[in-house]
């Protein structure tokens, strides 16, 4: 009898193992709910354009409320939470940290914020970024990093869209470190690295 | 002939003055190019390439595509046709920028000298600069009223300029409005109602400028034989008064109007429409194969097979997109493609990681963009280009990397490009 319990304990111990192990090879990879619902999530928590007063504003913003949302900005630009993406904080920033040879980029803050987000930057500060890559102080950033080659084919109308929908983010201080020099990358091949999960955005203490 | 010692004086000055001067202005130059140069790799290589060609890892997904430095030929001049820039030329479009393209104005970002001196290092990329440039003289011009703007409609109708521009000067009507440049690149004509996307900026002069020297390396000829000087002015102000009002000048009723004749134009056109979105949302990226120096490889835009190492899931590489039938989308049907762009399965069922293929933003695009997306998928040149099945790495190391990242709460995997994998273009 006793021998029976020790085989029945064995063999319950691998079905148990062998189970745990098809329940982590079926279920999606990265995160546990079905990935086309987690990423129509995070596109849908753009915010609506209802209460924008202006009603010229308010038709541009809803253009480029779509842009944004089909384009996938938050992809890069969401907060980190303790469980993934935290879309209270919209495009506030600091998710991604990408190390490649020409320097260390994180995630900027896109939220109306005057201290740490686009409230900074001039309309046309904004519109050299997604068409050229430019930053006022003169730096460039890698296509590869954030794809503004590509972004650099809309139309001037459909940016200035954009821009406008960005001005009307709720602001959300979140400071986001600035791009610091490069640091050679030792994996024969990469041409980039990225990196996730945390925030990399210098927390208000 | 006896030179008195004063003469001699001072015409041993004058030599040694111009001598020294002469020197001066050679070392000036000469300095000017490793400065120049220090700019250059700093702020153009991204676009322009290290080399001038105009072939940096950004400048394969660039309509239009950055110029290359080294054959002399810029459509940006005050100078006769066939002619290099002037130095004030290519201060000119450093500074302000090129409008409608992705080469930003750096007026106010760098310090006067250093755009000269990156001026004098791009010059030096091309033997072209070594012939002097040769200026024209522009009189005063034709200043803008009704008459000289009919007079410029006749122009325009005469020297047949809607042949490319079309008879509203937006491509309508137009013979055709898609050319090749000389570096055999994609090229449209310009679309006179938005001079906001005017290259060389929009005042009548530009425009004047334009006609009269035309724009090296495109089909934009010169019209200085053909035209007099009197009808060029004329034909400047005709095109000044086509511009439309841009939504950002737009109120409410007019944006709706606006984008509601977009809507209607992208109805009747699909394939440009999707084209348009094929190139902004960022497809031609991962799915044409580049080489060692991150450029597409040449005729294998959206063809597949760039692979994308995510660890610790395996190596994926991306699918061939262009219409071939046995290796690309030519047997999917519109529902399978939209499919796999919406939900994220495959043709066979299985599914697609979460990411880098941003499904989930793609299945918020209107059931019109996704039609137009096919259609324009559709209309790809075939491409043979197999490319395998994503791998899997060992099972044990495969499980170990997701219960790290789901069940302990580890960081989501690393991303990088790990080379070629298709039949075609292969490392």
């Amino acid at each position: 009898m006793k021998t029976f319990f020790k085989w029945a304990l064995a063999v319950l111990l691998v079905v148990a193992i062998c189970g745990f192990g098809a329940f982590l090879y079926f279920i999606p990879p990265f995160f546990i709910t079905p990935p086309e619902e987690f990423g129509k999530a995070m596109a849908d928590a753009a915010p609506g354009v209802a209460d924008i007063a202006d009603p010229a504003e308010g038709a541009i913003a809803a253009r480029g409320r779509y842009i944004v949302m089909t384009t996938g900005c938050i992809g890069c630009h969401a907060t980190n939470g303790a469980q993934g993406p935290d879309l209270t904080k919209y495009m506030a920033g600091g998710g991604l940290k990408f190390q490649t040879a020409h320097g260390t980029f994180v995630s900027r803050n896109l939220t109306a914020d005057k201290e740490t987000g686009l409230a900074r930057r001039t309309d046309e500060e904004v519109k050299r970024v997604l068409r050229s890559g430019t930053f006022t102080d003169g730096h460039v950033v890698p296509g590869t990093v954030m794809p503004w080659p590509v972004f650099s084919n809309w139309t001037e109308e459909d940016r200035h869209a954009v821009v406008i929908y960005l001005r009307h983010l709720k602001p959300i201080a979140h400071q986001i470190p600035e791009p610091a020099p490069g640091n050679a990358i030792t994996i024969p091949g990469a041409i980039e690295q990225d990196y996730a999960g945390k925030d990399y955005g210098i927390t208000a203490k | 002939m006896n030179l008195t010692h004063e003469r001699r004086f001072v015409f041993t000055m004058a030599a040694a003055g111009c001598l020294a001067g002469f020197l001066w202005t050679a070392r000036a130059t000469v300095e000017a190019q490793p400065r120049g140069k220090a700019v250059y790799d700093a702020r153009c290589v991204e676009c322009h390439g290290s080399t001038g060609k105009g072939d940096g890892p950004s400048a394969s997904y660039l309509v239009p595509r950055p110029r290359d430095f080294t054959t002399g030929k810029y459509k940006i001049r005050s100078t006769e046709s066939g002619s290099v820039p002037s130095d004030e030329d290519l201060i000119g479009s450093v500074r302000r920028g090129l409008y409608g393209t992705a080469m930003p104005g750096w007026d106010r970002i760098l310090p006067d000298g250093d755009i000269t001196d990156v001026v004098q290092y791009v010059k030096s990329l091309s033997p072209q600069f070594a012939v002097a440039p040769k200026s024209v003289a522009i009189g005063p011009g034709v200043s803008s009223s009704p008459t000289s703007v009919a007079r410029g409609q006749q122009a325009y109708e005469k020297l047949q300029c809607g042949k490319c521009h079309g008879t509203d000067g937006r491509g309508t009507a137009a013979v055709a409005t898609m050319f090749e440049d000389d570096w055999r690149q994609p090229l449209r004509s310009a679309d006179l109602t938005e001079p906001w996307t005017f290259h060389g900026g929009a005042t009548s002069r530009d425009i004047f400028l334009r006609f009269r020297v035309g724009m090296t390396g495109t089909p934009m000829p010169s019209f200085a034989d053909a035209a007099s000087e009197a009808d060029m002015w004329d034909l400047s102000n005709y095109v000044v008064s086509l511009a439309r009002k841009p939504v950002w000048s737009m109120d409410a009723d007019e944006i709706q109007q606006f984008y509601a004749r977009q809507g209607a134009q992208a109805k009747a056109d699909p394939v440009t429409r999707g084209a348009y979105l094929v190139d902004t949302l960022g497809c031609v990226q991962c799915h044409s194969p580049v080489d060692e120096n991150k450029r597409v490889l040449p005729g294998m835009k959206l063809a597949g097979g760039l692979l994308l190492r995510i660890e610790p899931f395996g190596d994926f590489p991306t699918g061939n997109l262009t219409s071939d039938k046995a290796t690309g989308l030519g047997n999917w049907s519109n529902d399978e493609i939209t499919r796999v762009i919406t939900k994220g399965i495959r043709r066979d069922g299985t599914r697609l990681l979460p990411y880098p293929m941003d499904y989930g933003s793609y299945s918020t695009l209107t059931p019109e963009d996704l039609n137009a997306i096919v259609a324009y998928l559709r209309t790809l040149p075939a491409v043979s280009n197999k490319v395998p099945a994503p791998t899997r790495p060992f099972l044990p190391v495969y499980l170990w990397g997701k219960f790290k990242m789901l069940i302990l709460g580890g960081d989501p995997p690393m991303v990088f490009f790990a080379g070629n994998a298709g039949t075609k273009g292969a490392q």
